[in-house]
């Protein structure tokens, strides 16, 4: 019964064709949502008259505390496709949902003992500064910049796509106002507010995140008079896949290797999400980075315990509000098809059944705030690859002024911000299911490795992390493109050439290797200057001596 | 200037024993988070029967699920830890290269 496409499963609540026609209206929900754009709207405001340069634009000025900053990643983590995703796919097969959420929360243990602090160290508004400091300026912007607007655009449609249909349900609007609404809020919040703007926005919704979610969780708790077993007892006599639902599903273990290449790639791709590495310069030193991470941490933690809870817990009440569904059989045995809205509605509807509709308008609401938040930072992150890197370093060579960069960059934004609502509107009904994971996959593939090596590695040269960083990228798309979630999915071939889904296992060893071997039978002149600069560089990495004085790059 | 300061950070007794005790301390935490992570993937993906073992008698509650728990806490625990090391240990050794140095 547990059907599961390991690869897909949680991206593909964005490909719910069941999502649309089902819209109506909640009140309440529209009133929160209401409450929410007023109050960010006056933030916007007043980031605005503090956001006059580039470094208030990129980092909110470097004056954001660690608390606050984990806070904000946090809220960029707990998207509505890990929120509603992952209780969904409990919902559907239990265990397996488990499964992402630690993929998800393990990328945070490799970004703090590999880069965090040194990422933040080194570096001034993104993590291309950092790739950067001892390699050559043209060939490793074009790299950082090519990974993450191709990172960013599949996340942007994914969110995009997910959001408008998640919309169409919750409050009853069309899908193409729904996109232009996102779009518009997103382009208001950045391109007046910057850093600022943003980060108090994903603040704002992730405090409204983790109160509304735990709320939901400990009513379904007291619901079981606080006995979880007795919660879980419940989900597995009414769950067609019964005690099945607390083991490992069939697809994890009859493609082993797929299981542990995503793995591979959720864990290794946090360290290479450009929109997640540019929070670390928003914070004033290492040691407020090292306070971003243990705090982020600890809320993502414990925002994924929370939606186990409401997982399981939607698998034992739901059932019995017969509402929530088109038709459920007296045996429950078709209780994960006719679920109104998919199964990523489980969350949704859980809190209506605990909650009632003030609840279920609070987590609408909450849910298409935490939308606009993720694709203004994902904005943010696009255009400082555009403006910082590609306009200011590669184009411009570093003799740009501020304020032309300013000016690209506010550009760049709605240029950004009208592309995602093409591209929403374009792929409305495309599947979409295989573009968060690609993106994980690109950026395990192509970032990690090349910051990581550039930063703790005196070997590693221009040549090499160029050859190795483009081949992972290169590699991870093709792979991805040649398997059966596009190749048979999208494109409607018959057969997959890629025997799974997930690249991870061999693209990121591969883009590893390929950087060493480039690296060491590098003999150019500017390969031993790059490597005899790896010395100043771990002074600077190390101690952040120098870092306040750098103005050049 | 900016190659005195490197200088006189490289010459300072203390740079070598941060840098050293650094790399050590973050490569345990990462050896360890890998390997708690991948014995969690390659557990459920190659031997899925240890998971699906109930807790005990009158358990609903798998291994698996308990175990998955306690890796999240595990990754908690470690980052908390390696930043509490970071605060004793190293911001002292830190503070007192950029005192001298400066």
């Amino acid at each position: 019964m547990k059907k599961f496409l390991l690869s897909t499963a949680l991206l593909s609540m964005f490909a719910q064709p069941a999502f649309a026609a089902t819209g109506q209206a909640n009140t309440s929900a529209i009133v929160m949502f209401l409450v929410f754009i007023a109050g960010t709207m006056v933030i916007t405001w007043w980031a605005a008259r503090k956001t006059q340069t580039t470094s208030d634009f990129y980092t909110a000025g470097g004056g954001i505390t660690g608390f606050q900053n984990g806070l904000a990643i946090a809220g960029d983590y707990i998207s509505a496709a890990s929120f509603l995703g992952i209780a969904g796919m409990v919902y559907v097969s239990g265990f397996d949902g488990i499964i992402y959420a630690i993929g998800f929360l393990f990328g945070w243990p490799v970004v703090m003992f590999l880069v965090a602090e040194r990422l933040r160290n080194l570096g001034r508004f993104n993590f291309a500064d950092v790739t950067a400091f001892r390699l050559e300026q043209t060939p490793m912007r074009i790299l950082a910049a090519s990974a993450s607007l191709l990172i960013i655009a599949l996340y942007l449609i994914a969110q995009m796509v997910g959001a408008g249909k998640l919309i169409v349900l919750l409050f009853g609007l069309e899908y193409k106002i729904a996109v232009v609404i996102i779009g518009t809020l997103m382009m208001i919040y950045v391109f007046f507010g910057g850093m600022t703007a943003t980060t108090w926005v994903q603040i704002i919704k992730a405090v409204l995140m983790l109160c509304g979610g735990t709320l939901l969780a400990a009513l379904v708790l007291m619901a079981f008079n606080w006995n979880p077993d007795a919660m879980l007892a419940e989900a597995v006599s009414v769950h067609p896949s019964g005690a099945e639902l607390m083991a490992p599903g069939a697809a994890v273990s009859s493609n082993p290797l797929n299981a542990l290449s995503l793995g591979l790639a959720l864990a290794f791709g946090t360290a290479g999400l450009p929109h997640i590495l540019m929070r670390f310069f928003t914070v004033s030193s290492a040691k407020e980075a090292r306070k971003s991470v243990i705090w982020a941490s600890s809320f993502i933690g414990y925002f994924y315990l929370l939606t186990f809870i409401i997982g399981f817990g939607a698998v034992a009440l739901l059932v019995r509000h017969p509402e929530f569904y088109t038709g459920l059989a007296g045996d429950n045995s078709n209780m994960l098809t006719t679920l109104i809205g998919g199964t990523n509605m489980a969350a949704v509807h859980l809190s209506n059944a605990v909650g009632g509709s003030l609840l279920l308008g609070f987590l609408a609401a909450v849910t298409f705030a935490t939308i606009v938040a993720v694709v203004a930072g994902l904005a943010l992150a696009g255009a400082a690859a555009i403006a910082h890197d590609l306009y200011a370093n590669v184009i411009a060579r570093g003799r740009s002024t501020e304020k032309q960069e300013m000016r690209i960059s506010k550009i760049s934004t709605l240029v950004l911000g009208v592309l995602a609502v093409l591209l929403g509107i374009v792929f409305e009904d495309q599947n979409v299911a295989f573009m968060v994971g690609l993106a994980f996959a690109i950026a395990a593939s192509a970032n990690f490795p090349v910051l990581v090596l550039s930063i703790s590695w005196r070997g590693c040269t221009t040549r090499g992390a160029t050859i190795g960083g483009f081949l992972g990228l290169t590699f991870a798309t093709l792979w991805v493109v040649l398997s059966k979630t596009v190749w048979v999915d999208v494109f409607g071939n018959a057969d997959p050439i890629t025997p799974f889904p997930n690249p991870g296992i061999f693209s990121i060893p591969l883009a590893f290797f390929t950087i060493w071997f480039f690296s060491v039978t590098d003999k150019s002149a500017r390969a031993v200057k790059e490597r005899d600069a790896f010395t100043a560089l771990t002074v600077r990495s190390q101690t952040g001596i120098g870092r306040s004085g750098a103005q050049d790059h | 200037m900016q190659d005195t300061i490197v200088e006189k950070v490289l010459k300072h007794p203390k740079y070598a024993e941060l840098v050293q005790r650094r790399t050590r301390v973050s490569m345990v935490f990462f050896t360890i988070a890998l390997v708690i992570y991948s014995g969690f993937i390659l557990t459920l993906a190659y031997m899925p029967d240890v998971f699906a073992q109930p807790l005990g008698e009158g358990w609903t509650m798998s291994v698996g699920v308990l175990t998955g728990i306690l890796v999240i806490f595990s990754a908690v625990i470690m980052i908390s830890l390696y930043v509490y090391l970071s605060n004793k240990i190293f911001d002292p050794l830190l503070e007192a290269i950029v005192r001298d140095v400066e």
